[in-house]
């Protein structure tokens, strides 16, 4: 098939079973790639009730079809899985090599199965398949093992790991890859590392087939062209996502203090021109991509190298957790990394503790002696540890902040910042009701990445509740995570501006099939029906109670900074659900109706 | 006295969709943004002959100022 | 005329690299590209890029004169007439000479066709006359 690796590789990681079947031409069509792929396999694959973390739950690995073409930000992989976080679906998308590399392999996707009686690495070097003994790496960090193993494979070879994190359970665990791109979110590292697989090392040498190599050459050329004219690219190459800091904190989005306000007043010692000029190094990106957002780094007081901080990083483990030292933060980014948990989840953790011990719901003897106060760097350093290695109140955190506040009680719930047991990401929504209802809504649970739609708030009116902000976030929930199925990277288009039609011929002219924006954003609805499915189905009595923001957000306005006073109203909250749901064609309850599944053709998902 | 104000593509529709638009020096970017009726909170971005300045930076007379919208996010 | 690289503004995205393998073999494989990317990392966090500077060597050795100069004057490798025999891997001063028997049925080598400068994002790679006194 052409744009495609061609296989699909299953692993049973319990007998050793390992093979590989054609890529089915049907899949391909109906759900085109990677996280499209990923949503398919684990909706009829993984059981109804199967234990995250047990046998039953696989972890599906999937290139698209434009990963490792010469197409702008061709190298995203999605990881996608039921999550230990959250009991639903996680999809992770991981930039860098890997991608590429399973096409060069000549694999779609990599299906993991079973759990391992002891660590083990999956090797994939053209044909050669093999489960190999992983225990002189278990234990070690993903920085040190990387290396190891590039050195003893080679610089060709592409490698996927997991921490202590993953290893130990942490529930939102991550995935490594290239010395800073991660599979971060929901967990996905947590299901790797309960098949004790420590590492997936790959390596192929095909060529990937190309429906009209000349064709191809000229739309790829463009998308370049195009890039390379963008106006502001130079500006975003010079600080990746760290552009928006400053922008956040002016608008009152910088989480600050555990969500409790959205500017911060030391904040400028976090924007991005500061940060680039204390510790960036290189402009470091993915596979493809002319727009390189990886700020690797260098903090000379820690002698730390890391890729980043990004935006995220910034907002969650600086400003939410009352720091103002940008090394500090690459610091904290690169222990969370090493030890392979998600920066965002783990510094939302961190953040809420900190409330706890402000607010006297912890002392001394609960925090294993740490004044975890805002703004205690190296109490921040020895959490992010304990987190990973489940110590101390590091057990307590590595649940997440749902279930933490639920066994901590004494009106901690309300401070708890998630949605679905999702740890929000780096957006205060205190009063921005699109970004609001886009968490809410997103798929995964509280991330940003489905629908970025905060500068749609500020463009029509940051507390108005209507129908068009609405259908906003529902259109760009349907479009961007095409570009995760399509195994490459939105930021071209959300950053650079460049046309999206640009892709159009380029997809083309690779696979054979001509597709428009219409006929993607058609099986994004899809997928995102499909996967609400699943989320139904994993728990009984899902409803839109599940679909509630935190109580912060609604009851606790800032007491400064740009959002001073604002806050949004619950009825609000209720009625962008509704309106919501109507317009996705769900029931009251935040269920896709059966008509709505008969349009979808997802009625062959259906118990 | 003027300078030259040029929006990313997705603010041109501001100044009549065209490149750019020349404007009277003397104010600060958030000012002069005002004045063509751009929301200063639109803008993640402001650049002057490469270097990056805050919003209440007083334009000097030629000075071209490249202003980026917000437009995705990561 | 040669391709020139400023490794500090590599990123390390190996689209060249793609442009390189449709250019000489019609195909999308990097691994049959005629540019080097060094990663190192994690320290010091940098990547080199090794590419042809046009010096001649190659051609210098070819036992079967399969080492010529296009209209541009850069030197390329004739397939038909390459018979692997290898001589010119080890002459190359910046092993950008590539001979993988798995991969290809000849020898290749950058024939500064300039589709990599096309597609560098962050113009790390350019072509001009050679300078007069090369360092």
């Amino acid at each position: 098939m052409n744009g495609y690796g061609g296989s699909i590789l299953r692993v049973d990681l319990a007998t050793g079973n390992i093979y590989k079947k054609p890529t089915p031409v049907k899949l391909a069509q109906d759900f085109i790639g990677g996280r499209g792929f990923g949503a398919y396999y684990l909706f009829k694959e993984v059981p109804q009730g199967a234990d995250p973390l047990g046998p039953e739950n696989k972890l599906f690995i999937s290139s698209g079809p434009l990963s490792g073409l010469m197409i702008p930000g061709a190298g995203k992989c999605d990881f996608t899985t039921k999550s230990p976080l959250t009991g639903g679906y996680a999809s992770a998308s991981m930039g860098g090599h890997f991608t590429a590399e399973m096409k060069y392999a000549g694999i779609d996707s990599i299906i993991l199965e079973g759990i391992s009686s002891k660590p083990v690495y999956l090797l994939i070097d053209n044909e050669t398949i093999e489960l190999r003994d992983a225990s002189n790496y278990w234990g070690k960090g993903t920085i040190a093992v990387e290396k190891e193993l590039k050195e003893k494979f080679g610089e060709e070879y592409q490698v996927a790991l997991i921490g202590p994190g993953g290893e130990n359970l942490v529930p939102y665990a991550c995935i490594n890859h290239d010395f800073g791109r991660q599979a971060g979110r929901g967990g996905v590292g947590t299901v790797m590392g309960a098949k004790k697989l420590k590492a997936i090392v790959i390596h192929g040498t095909r060529s990937i087939p190309v429906a009209d190599v000349k064709a191809y050459r000229t739309a790829g050329r463009a998308l370049y062209k195009a890039c390379k004219e963008a106006d502001f690219l130079s500006e975003w190459t010079r600080y990746g996502t760290t552009v928006v800091t400053s922008w956040c904190d002016e608008v009152g989005a910088l989480p600050t203090r555990n969500f409790s306000a959205g500017s911060y007043e030391d904040g400028k010692n976090l924007y991005g021109p500061v940060m680039r000029e204390k510790i960036v190094i290189t402009d470091k990106g993915c596979f493809g991509c002319p727009s390189p957002c990886g700020k690797y780094s260098r903090s000379k007081k820690y002698g730390s190298y890391v890729e980043g901080p990004e935006y995220e990083t910034i907002g969650l483990m600086g400003s939410n957790l009352g720091i103002s030292d940008i090394e500090a933060v690459a610091h904290a980014n690169l222990l969370a990394d090493d030890l392979g948990i998600d920066s965002i989840s783990t510094g939302n953790a961190i953040g809420w503790a900190m409330e706890c011990y402000e607010k006297g719901i912890f002392n001394k003897s609960d925090t294993d002696g740490l004044d975890l106060k805002f703004g205690n760097i190296e109490a921040t350093f020895e959490m992010i540890s304990k987190i990973a290695r489940k110590e101390g109140l590091g057990v307590l955190l590595a649940e997440g902040v749902k279930k933490a506040s639920k066994k901590v009680g004494k009106g901690s719930e309300k401070f708890a910042i998630h949605v679905k047991g999702m740890e929000q990401s780096a957006y205060a929504t205190h009063n921005a009701t699109a970004m609001l209802l886009a968490y809410m809504t997103c798929d995964v649970g509280a991330h940003h990445n489905r629908s970025w739609a905060i500068t749609y708030d500020l463009q029509v009116g940051r507390d108005l509740v209507v129908p068009e902000k609405v259908a906003r976030v529902i259109w760009l929930q349907n479009f961007r995570p095409m570009f995760d199925v399509l195994g490459g990277c939105r930021l071209q288009w959300v950053e650079l501006g460049i046309d999206r039609d640009l892709y159009v011929p380029a997809l083309e002219a690779i696979t054979g099939i001509h597709r428009t924006w219409d006929d993607l954003e058609k099986v994004g609805e899809r997928i995102w029906n499909l996967t609400r499915l699943f989320w139904a189905r994993e728990n009984p009595g899902f409803d839109r109670q599940w679909d509630l923001p935190a109580p912060r957000f609604y009851e606790d306005a800032p007491r400064s900074g740009a959002t001073k006073g604002q806050i949004t109203k619950f009825e609000d909250v209720n009625t962008l659900l509704d309106m919501y749901y109507e317009q996705r064609g769900w029931t009251n309850n935040g269920l896709p109706s059966p008509e709505k599944l008969k349009l979808m053709n997802l009625t062959e998902f259906l118990v | 006295m003027t300078a030259i104000i040029r929006p990313t593509s997705a603010l041109r529709v501001y100044i009549d969709g065209k490149d750019e638009v020349i404007v009277e020096s003397g104010k600060t970017v958030r000012e002069t943004l005002v004045t063509l009726k751009i929301k200063p909170e639109l803008i993640a971005l402001v650049v002057v002959a490469g270097e990056i300045k805050p919003k209440d930076y007083i334009i000097q007379e030629g000075d071209i100022v490249k202003v980026l919208a917000v437009i995705g996010g990561g | 005329m040669r391709l020139y690289v400023n490794n500090a503004k590599c990123s390390g995205c190996n689209a060249c690299r793609v442009a390189c393998s449709i250019n000489l073999f019609e195909e999308n494989n990097p691994k049959k590209a005629a540019i080097v990317i060094q990663p190192h990392f994690p320290s010091p966090g940098v990547y080199e890029v090794k590419v042809c500077t046009q010096c001649g060597d190659c051609a210098a050795v070819c036992p079967d004169e399969a080492i010529k100069q296009n209209s541009k004057g850069a030197w390329y490798v004739d397939f038909t007439q390459c018979s692997l025999c290898e001589a010119c891997v080890p002459e190359c001063p910046e092993d950008v000479m590539f001979v993988r028997m798995e991969l290809a049925n000849a020898a290749w080598k950058c024939d500064l066709c300039g589709d990599c400068v096309d597609v560098c994002g962050t113009s790390a790679l350019w072509i001009t006359e050679k300078e007069s006194v090369e360092v």
